[in-house]
């Protein structure tokens, strides 16, 4: 048991400070067993340094070949992002599992209906939803039905309107010449007769 | 121009560029050591060897990982405990011999002389933390920070461990130191 005021150990190896190693060199002066102890540590020391290091069997090295390379996902978890993209992953997966796991079924509310008045109700509201929607369907069709009908009279109208015109006025040339005609032989013969009416 | 050195720190740079003959110039500089930490933790020299090549391939694949460069010696020591103990958890009825096992001439005998058996077979009596404790600090020459980091554990304890462990080693050496060698 060393009597040092510091620890032997700690001298031993340059732990302490340099007031502290002149408080120990000062006791060693004066205590054999302190001596002996530190001359054992140096021993223990020195014969630990006997055993010499070995030189490695085989020389280690590399060669520039993906298969030495990190994985991709090496390098993305070692990248200086990589908390970000984990708290990203996490979100990720968080909305994920609210989206689709966490979403509680639809509840129906109350006790479920009997069928025969189910198809009773829904009969019921189809009819009542479906008949205005069917006649304003038809009304609408009624009127465009209308309104194309009219077009097509007032086209025939003015297409019987621009005939009459056109018969009008072939008629009237006609007339025209049938009296030409006439005045041209009242004319001749009147010549043929000598002036006489 | 000024020229200096060529640093660890430069190479890791180099080797986090992909540089595989930087990264080999790295190990290079580090492989002996790393071997002969492994080998007197694991006393054996194919799984020193072996162990030796994961560290190194581990460190390539997680130099991303390394914050501060200036510190690639510790950290790569770190990988390789954790390798070790890895391989200790594997194989713990083997690779913990009783101490009555282990007070004979080692399993692996490295060397010839004496004191070189006598050391390795005191070796062998202390626990892996304190036989680790002892080939960081006085083999390997880290400060008691550089230990806590490698060990990940407070520097009292690695402080503890050597201490304790240097009790056994001088318990075990004194016959040695009292019949002198020659």
């Amino acid at each position: 048991m060393s009597c040092s005021p510091f620890d032997l150990k700690d001298y031993f190896f340059g732990e302490l400070s340099e007031t502290e190693c002149a408080g120990v060199r000062e006791h060693l002066e004066g205590c054999p067993a302190c001596r002996e102890e530190l001359e054992r540590l140096e021993f223990t020391q020195a014969a630990l340094h006997s055993v010499r290091d070995e030189e490695p069997p085989r020389r280690i090295a590399f060669v520039s070949d993906r298969v030495f390379e990190p994985r991709w996902w090496q390098v993305l978890w070692n990248s200086g992002p990589r908390l970000g993209f984990a708290s990203a992953a996490l979100l990720a997966a968080a909305i994920v599992f609210h989206g689709f796991g966490a979403r509680p079924a639809p509840q129906i509310a109350g006790p479920p209906a009997d069928a025969a008045a189910l198809e009773a109700r829904v009969g019921a509201e189809v009819v009542r939803r479906l008949e205005p929607a069917l006649a304003a369907a038809v009304a609408q069709a009624e009127q465009r039905q209308s309104a194309k009908a009219a077009q097509l009279v007032d086209a025939a109208r003015k297409d019987f309107e621009w005939q009459r015109r056109a018969d009008r006025v072939a008629f009237e040339e006609t007339l025209m010449l049938l009296q030409k005609k006439y005045n041209t032989l009242l004319i001749a013969s009147s010549e043929s007769y000598g002036g006489r009416p | 121009m000024i020229f200096r050195e060529v640093e660890d720190r430069d190479l890791v740079a180099r080797a986090r560029r992909k540089d595989v003959e930087a990264y080999n110039l790295l190990v290079s500089r580090w492989d002996r050591r790393v071997f002969n930490y492994l080998l007197r933790l694991v006393r054996d020299r194919e799984d020193a060897l072996d162990l030796s090549q994961d560290v190194f391939l581990k460190a390539y694949q997680n130099l991303a990982k390394l914050e501060d460069p200036e510190r690639f010696g510790p950290w790569l020591y770190r990988i390789a405990h954790n390798e070790a103990f890895s391989l200790f958890r594997r194989r713990r009825p083997v690779d913990e011999p009783p101490p009555e096992a282990a007070a004979g001439p080692s399993r692996f005998r490295m060397y010839p002389l004496e004191l070189s058996l006598t050391v390795e077979t005191a070796l062998n009596r202390l626990s892996s933390d304190q036989r680790e404790a002892v080939v960081l600090k006085i083999y390997e020459g880290f400060k008691f920070e550089e230990m806590a980091e490698v060990l990940d554990c407070p520097v009292s304890t690695v402080k503890s461990r050597l201490y304790t462990a240097l009790d056994l080693l001088k318990q075990t050496l004194a016959p040695i130191q009292t019949r002198g060698v020659e």
